[in-house]
C-alpha cells in the first residue's frame, strides 16, 4: 500500500532499458518481489550486495508469526497476517515445521490477573488460528506445565501454549529467487549497486550501476524503475539515487541469537529478560535458539556480530524459567538487523502497519520505490502490494498469483524414508534434504542416481550430502563456502565446520573451476568467521572443545585467518614491499630457533 | 634413597618427564584422568607450529630450516620407536584439508613426500565419509610444493575397504583391522594391484587406517617396494591409540608405573627441588589419604587436554551478577600455581562479560589464540618450590608436540 501519490507517468515497457524493473537487496522481500513481478511478465534483474539471505532475511528467529502483537490494536492486521502464514503454508508446505509455545506466569506481583488477562488475550487468537491450520491454546497448571517440560522452573501460577510455525528464512529465499529465475528474471548474487542513475531535468531514474565484488568488474543496466529492498540499508541505497536517507527510513535494530547444539525443550519457552523484554527458547529444526535483543545500531551492516554482553542477557533471562540453559552447548550465535520502521506513518491506516511502501516520486525521484519494515511472515503479502503498484506502473492487467503457485519444491510430498533407502543414506540425512529442497530433492537424488559416489556425507553433523553441495552450487547461486552453509546448514552444526569447511571449499572450487587453493581459502575464512560468532558464547563445555577445534585446524590447515597463504599467492609480486614490514617477526623467529 | 617423582599427566610432556627423571635414577610414578592432546592429536611432530616454519623460509628465501635435535631428545624419540624425526631435515605430510605441509618429524605410519619427484601419487577411492579422493588428489596437486617438484596426485579406483561396515566404523577401528597381519597382506595385494593398473606410482597415499597398536605403513612399503602411508588428520587420528601404546611400553621398559586417578590438589611443598623437605602432597579423586613425593611435574596439558578449565565467574551466578575481575581460567587442579599467557598474568576476564574473547580466543596469524596461550606461568619449569611444569600446562609455549617433549625432558632433568 502506497501512502504517496504514485507519479502521474506511467511509462509502459519501454524500448530503451534493458530491463522493466531493478529489484535492489536479496533479502525476502527483493525475491519476493522479483518472483511476483516476473510472474506478471515483467523482465526482473535483482542485485544482492553479498548472498540471498545474507541480512535480516537469514539472521531473523526464524518464526512465521501470526501477528499476535496487533491483536489488541488492530486485528485486522493479524488476520492479514494468520491468512498470509497460511498461503506460506500452501505454497512451500515442506519449508515449515510446527513450534508449540509455552507461556509460564510467574507468581509474581498481579501474577493471577495477567494471567487472567493472557487468557482472554489468547481465546482471541483462537479465532485466526484456523487460517493458519494453528491449535487454539491451552490453559495449564503448573503441574501440567512441568509436565510438559520438566526443566521449568520458578515458583509459577500457571501458564498457556499457543502455537506457531518455524521456517527456515534462507531456504525461503533461495526458492523464491530460484522460482523467479525460471520465470526469466537475472539474478546477480555479489553483485552490489553503486549508483542509481537519473535524468537531471525530469529526475527519473534511468539505469543502476553495479558491480561484481569478486570480480570488480562493473556495468551499467537501462531501466525506469527500481524497487529499493534493501532492509536496514534502505536509507544508504536511497543516497545511491541522490536523495536524502531520510526519505528512507528505518529504525535499524539489531537482534541476536545463542544457537545451542541440540533440542533442549519440546516447547518454545517464553520468558523475561531482567529488563522485561520477551525472549523465548525455540527448538529450531535440529537446534535450539534463544532469542533476542533489540538494539539501535548504526555499525557497518556487512559486518554484524553479538557480543558476549548480549548473549549473556539472554542466557540470563532464559536461566529464570529454564536454569539448565547453564548447562546446555552453545555452538554459536548469529545477528541480523531489523529495518523497522522508523516513526510509525502519519496516516490512520500505517499505524498498526508493519511495513510500507515508499514513492519516491514525492522527492522527485519517479520510478525509484522502496520497501520498508516487513517480516517474513507478511513478505508475499508485502510483496504483492509491492507489485500492485508496478503493475498499475506498466499498465499490467495481471493479478497476484503467487499465493496459489507453489514454490519451488512445495508442488509436491516427497517420503523421506522411501529416498533414504533409494539413496543409501542415513533416514535423518534424508529428511533433512527432503525439508530444504521439497521435492527438488528428487534432482538432487537424480545426480547421485548418474553419480553414486555424491551419496557421500560432506557435513556429519547437519548432515549434508555431496550431491547436495553441487547442487546449490549449480542451481542456487552458492557461490563460496559460505553461501552453501546458508543454504544447507553445512558447517552451521556441533563441530563448526571443522570436519567439512575443507572439504566443501574443494568442491566450491571445482564445481565454479577456481584454483582449489581459493577453495581452501574459502574454507579458512569460514572457519575463522564462524569462529568469532561462536567465541561470545563460549561456556566451560564449550572452551575446551573450541581448543581442540583450534589445535585441528592448525595441524591440518595452518592458523586459522592465516595471511600465509595470500602471501605465498601474491609472494613474487610484492616481496620488497611486504619485507621491511615482517622483520621484527623473522628477529623473533631466530631468537626462538637459538 | 632416591628422590621419588611424581608426574601427573600421561601426554607426550609427561612421558618424556618421566623418562628423563627416571634416566637420573628417580623413582617415577605416571598418574593420568585419561585422554588428553597427544592422544587426540594426528601424528605430525612439530618443533613450532608449521605455518611459522613456513613464514619464515619463504621470508629468508631459503630451504625450511629445522634445527638439529639436541642428544636427549633423539634418545627419547628412538627408545619410543614411533617417530621419525630426520636429524637435519623436516618432512612434508599431506593432510585431508588437501594442503602439503612441513612438520619436523611424524608417526612412521603418515606419508612423507619429501623424497618424491616428479612423479605420481595414487590415492584409493574409498566409500568413507571424511575421504574424498578426487577432490584430495586436486587440492593436493595445486599445492606449491607439489608443483614445485612434480607431484601428481591421482584418484584411483582400488577395493581397500574389505567389508561392508567398513564405510561407516571409526578410523582408529579401521586402523585396528590392519593391526593383523593377515589383513595386511590382503591390503598389500589390492595396493599391488593399484600400482600395475595405474603403470606404477612414486607412492600411495591411504586414509588414516594403518594401525593402531603399532604404524603398519612402513611393513607395508618395504613389500610393495613404494612409500605407502597416511594423510594426516587434525584430530581423533588412531596416530594418538599408536602414540598410547608406545608410551606404554616404554614406561614399562623404564619401571615408571603407571595409575589412573584424577588429581585434585597438590600442595605443601617446603624444599626446593634438591633440597630436603616434607615434600609435595597430591590429594587424588576419591582416595583419602593423599599421594607423597619429593617433586611433582604438573604435565595435566592445556585447555584441550584437560588440565586447563575455563570458569567465567557469571556461570553460577543467579539473578545478580558478579562484579568484574575474577579470572575464568583455572588449573584443573587446585595448586600454588599462577595463571597467566605469554605476555604475563591473564588479562582476559571472561567471555560474558568483557575483553573481546571473540576477537582473542582464537589465532591470527602471528598470534596465537587465548585458549591456546593460557597456562601456568613459570620460571622456565618451575612453577612452584616442588611443583614443575611441561608440556601444554605452560603459559605461552608453542602448543607442539617436541616443545612438549623439550620441557618434559627439562622438568624431568631438574626434579
Ligand atoms: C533478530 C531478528 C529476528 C527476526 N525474527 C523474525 C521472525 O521470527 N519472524 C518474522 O517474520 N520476521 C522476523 N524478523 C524480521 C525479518 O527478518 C525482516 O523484516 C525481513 O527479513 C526483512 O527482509 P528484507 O528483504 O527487507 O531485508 P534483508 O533481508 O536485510 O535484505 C536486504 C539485502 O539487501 C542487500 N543490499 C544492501 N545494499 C545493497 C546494494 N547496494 N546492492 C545490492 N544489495 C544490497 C543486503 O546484502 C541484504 O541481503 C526478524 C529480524 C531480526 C533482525
Ligand atoms: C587435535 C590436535 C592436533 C594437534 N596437532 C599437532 C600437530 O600437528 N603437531 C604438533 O606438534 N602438535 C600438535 N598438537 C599439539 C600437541 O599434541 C600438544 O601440544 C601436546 O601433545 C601436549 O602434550 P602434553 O603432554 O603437554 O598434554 P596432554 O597430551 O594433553 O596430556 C595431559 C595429560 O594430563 C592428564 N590430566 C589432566 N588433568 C589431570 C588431572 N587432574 N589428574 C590427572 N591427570 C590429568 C590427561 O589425562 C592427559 O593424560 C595437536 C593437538 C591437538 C589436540
Amino acid at each position: 500500500m502506497t501512502i504517496l501519490p504514485s507519479s502521474a507517468a506511467r511509462p509502459a515497457r519501454r524500448a530503451d532499458t534493458d530491463v522493466d524493473v531493478v529489484v535492489i537487496g536479496g533479502g525476502v522481500n527483493g525475491v519476493g518481489v522479483a518472483r511476483d513481478a516476473s510472474q506478471r511478465g515483467l523482465k526482473v534483474a535483482l542485485f544482492e550486495r553479498n548472498d540471498l539471505a545474507f541480512g535480516a532475511s537469514g539472521n531473523s528467529s526464524g518464526m512465521i508469526h501470526g501477528g499476535l502483537r496487533y491483536l489488541t490494536s488492530d486485528p485486522h492486521v493479524t488476520e492479514n497476517s494468520c491468512r498470509d502464514s497460511g498461503h506460506i503454508q500452501a505454497i512451500a508446505p515442506h519449508l515449515l515445521f510446527r513450534i508449540p509455545f509455552l507461556v509460564p506466569f510467574e507468581n509474581a506481583r498481579h501474577g493471577r490477573i495477567l494471567y487472567t488477562l493472557a487468557d482472554g488475550f489468547f481465546e482471541a487468537y483462537d479465532k485466526y488460528q484456523p487460517l493458519k491450520r494453528g491449535k487454539p491454546h491451552a490453559r495449564l497448571s503448573p503441574d501440567e506445565l512441568r509436565r510438559l517440560e520438566p526443566g521449568l522452573h520458578g515458583d509459577l501460577v500457571g501458564g498457556f501454549s499457543f502455537d506457531e510455525w518455524g521456517i527456515d528464512g534462507a531456504r525461503l529465499c533461495i526458492a523464491n529467487a530460484v522460482d523467479a529465475i525460471e520465470r526469466g528474471a537475472r539474478v546477480y548474487v555479489g553483485h552490489t549497486v553503486e549508483r542509481i542513475e537519473r535524468r537531471e531535468d525530469t529526475g527519473e531514474v534511468v539505469a543502476v550501476r553495479y558491480r561484481d565484488r569478486v570480480t570488480g568488474e562493473g556495468g551499467r543496466l537501462r531501466t525506469s524503475t527500481v524497487v529499493n529492498a534493501t532492509g536496514a540499508w534502505s536509507p544508504i541505497t536511497a543516497s545511491l539515487a541522490g536523495l536524502p536517507a531520510s526519505s528512507s527510513r528505518v529504525r535499524p535494530g539489531k537482534g541476536v541469537h545463542v544457537v545451542f547444539d541440540r533440542r533442549l525443550t519440546n516447547y518454545a519457552i517464553m520468558s523475561k529478560t531482567i529488563d522485561g523484554r520477551q525472549i523465548f527458547v525455540e527448538p529450531w529444526e535440529n537446534m535450539s535458539v534463544v532469542g533476542t535483543t533489540d538494539d539501535d545500531f548504526y555499525g557497518d551492516l556487512d559486518q554484524v556480530r553479538a557480543t558476549s554482553e548480549e548473549v549473556r542477557y539472554l542466557i540470563q533471562g532464559i536461566a529464570r524459567v529454564f536454569p539448565q540453559i547453564h548447562e546446555a552447548r552453545a555452538i554459536g550465535t548469529f545477528a541480523g538487523v531489523r529495518p523497522t520502521l522508523y516513526a510509525y506513518g502519519p496516516t490512520e491506516d500505517a499505524l498498526s502497519r508493519e511495513h510500507q511502501v515508499i514513492d519516491h516520486a514525492a522527492h522527485g525521484a519517479p520510478g525509484l520505490y522502496s520497501m520498508i519494515g516487513g517480516k517474513l511472515a507478511s513478505f508475499r503479502l508485502f510483496a504483492q502490494e509491492m507489485t500492485d503498484v508496478l503493475a498499475r506502473r506498466f499498465d499490467l492487467g495481471a493479478r497476484c498469483v503467487t499465493h496459489t503457485t507453489a514454490l519451488p519444491g512445495g508442488d509436491r510430498a516427497v517420503d523421506a524414508l522411501a529416498l533414504s533407502r533409494r539413496l543409501e543414506i542415513d533416514a535423518v540425512a534424508a529428511r533433512r534434504l527432503v525439508y530444504r529442497h521439497g521435492s527438488r530433492a528428487l534432482r538432487i537424488e537424480e545426480r547421485v542416481r548418474e553419480r553414486p559416489r555424491e551419496a557421500a556425507t560432506v557435513c556429519p553433523c547437519e548432515p549434508v550430502i555431496e550431491a547436495e553441495v553441487r547442487y546449490v552450487l549449480r542451481h542456487e547461486l552458492a557461490r563460496s563456502v559460505a553461501d552453501v552453509a546458508r543454504r544447507t546448514r553445512l558447517g552451521l552444526g556441533a563441530c563448526g565446520g571443522m570436519r567439512c569447511a575443507a572439504r566443501c571449499g574443494q568442491i566450491v572450487a571445482q564445481e565454479l573451476s577456481l584454483p582449489p587453493r581459493d577453495g581452501m581459502r574459502q574454507a579458512m575464512e569460514f572457519l575463522s568467521r564462524q569462529a568469532m560468532t561462536r567465541a561470545v558464547a563460549l561456556g566451560p563445555e564449550q572452551a575446551r572443545q573450541e581448543a581442540l577445534a583450534i589445535a585441528s585446524v592448525r595441524s591440518e590447515l595452518g592458523a586459522p585467518a592465516d595471511d600465509g597463504m595470500t602471501a605465498a599467492a601474491c609472494e613474487d609480486g610484492d616481496r620488497r614491499s611486504t619485507r621491511p614490514a615482517r622483520e621484527p617477526e623473522e628477529r623473533a623467529w631466530r631468537d626462538r630457533s637459538s | 634413597m632416591a628422590r621419588s617423582i611424581l608426574v601427573i599427566g600421561a601426554g607426550v610432556a609427561g612421558l618424556a618427564a618421566a623418562w628423563s627423571a627416571a634416566r637420573r635414577g628417580a623413582r617415577v610414578t605416571v598418574i593420568s584422568a585419561g585422554v588428553g592432546e597427544t592422544a587426540l592429536a594426528g601424528g605430525a611432530v612439530d618443533d613450532v607450529p608449521w605455518e611459522q616454519l613456513e613464514r619464515a623460509a619463504r621470508l629468508l628465501g631459503s630451504d625450511l630450516p629445522a634445527g638439529d635435535l639436541a642428544p636427549a631428545m633423539r634418545q627419547f624419540a628412538a627408545e619410543l620407536g614411533l617417530w621419525d624425526v630426520p636429524q637435519a631435515t623436516g618432512v612434508r605430510l599431506a593432510t585431508v584439508a588437501g594442503r602439503i605441509r612441513p612438520a619436523r618429524g611424524r608417526d612412521r605410519a603418515l606419508l612423507d613426500l619429501t623424497p618424491l619427484r616428479r612423479t605420481r601419487v595414487l590415492i584409493p577411492r574409498a566409500a568413507r565419509a571424511a575421504w574424498d579422493a578426487d577432490a584430495l588428489a586436486e587440492a593436493l596437486t595445486d599445492e606449491p610444493f607439489a608443483r614445485a617438484r612434480g607431484l601428481r596426485f591421482l584418484p584411483v579406483d582400488a577395493p581397500v575397504l574389505r567389508f561392508d561396515d567398513e564405510r561407516r566404523i571409526a578410523d582408529g577401528d579401521l586402523a585396528a583391522r590392519h593391526d593383523d597381519p593377515a589383513r595386511l597382506s590382503w591390503l598389500l595385494e589390492r595396493l599391488r594391484q593399484a600400482l600395475d593398473g595405474a603403470g606404477g606410482a612414486g607412492a600411495i597415499l591411504l586414509g588414516p587406517w594403518l594401525g593402531a597398536r603399532a604404524p603398519r605403513a612402513e611393513a607395508l612399503a618395504a613389500r610393495l617396494g613404494v612409500p605407502v602411508g597416511e594423510a594426516l588428520i587434525g584430530a581423533g587420528s588412531p596416530a594418538g591409540l599408536r602414540f598410547e601404546a608406545a608410551r606404554d611400553a616404554l614406561l614399562a621398559a623404564i619401571g615408571a608405573p603407571r595409575r589412573h586417578g584424577r588429581v585434585r590438589a597438590v600442595g605443601g611443598g617446603h624444599g626446593g627441588p634438591g633440597e630436603p623437605g616434607e615434600g609435595v602432597a597430591v590429594h587424588v579423586e576419591g582416595e583419602d589419604v593423599p599421594l607423597a613425593a619429593d617433586a611433582v611435574i604438573l604435565a595435566v596439558g592445556g585447555l584441550a587436554g584437560g588440565g586447563i578449565a575455563y570458569a567465567p565467574p557469571e556461570r553460577f551466578a543467579g539473578p545478580d551478577l558478579p562484579a568484574r575481575g575474577a579470572a575464568p581460567f583455572a588449573l584443573s587442579i587446585e595448586a600454588p600455581v599462577t595463571m597467566g599467557d605469554a605476555r604475563g598474568a591473564f588479562g582476559v576476564v571472561s567471555s560474558m562479560q568483557g575483553p573481546e574473547l571473540d576477537v582473542i580466543a582464537w589465532p591470527r596469524g602471528e598470534r596465537p589464540g587465548a585458549l591456546e596461550a593460557v597456562g601456568v606461568r613459570c620460571e622456565g619449569v618451575r612453577a612452584a618450590p616442588g611443583i614443575l611444569a611441561a608440556g601444554a600446562t605452560l603459559a605461552g609455549r608453542a602448543r607442539t608436540v617436541l616443545d612438549a617433549v623439550t620441557t618434559g625432558l627439562r622438568a624431568g632433568a631438574e626434579a
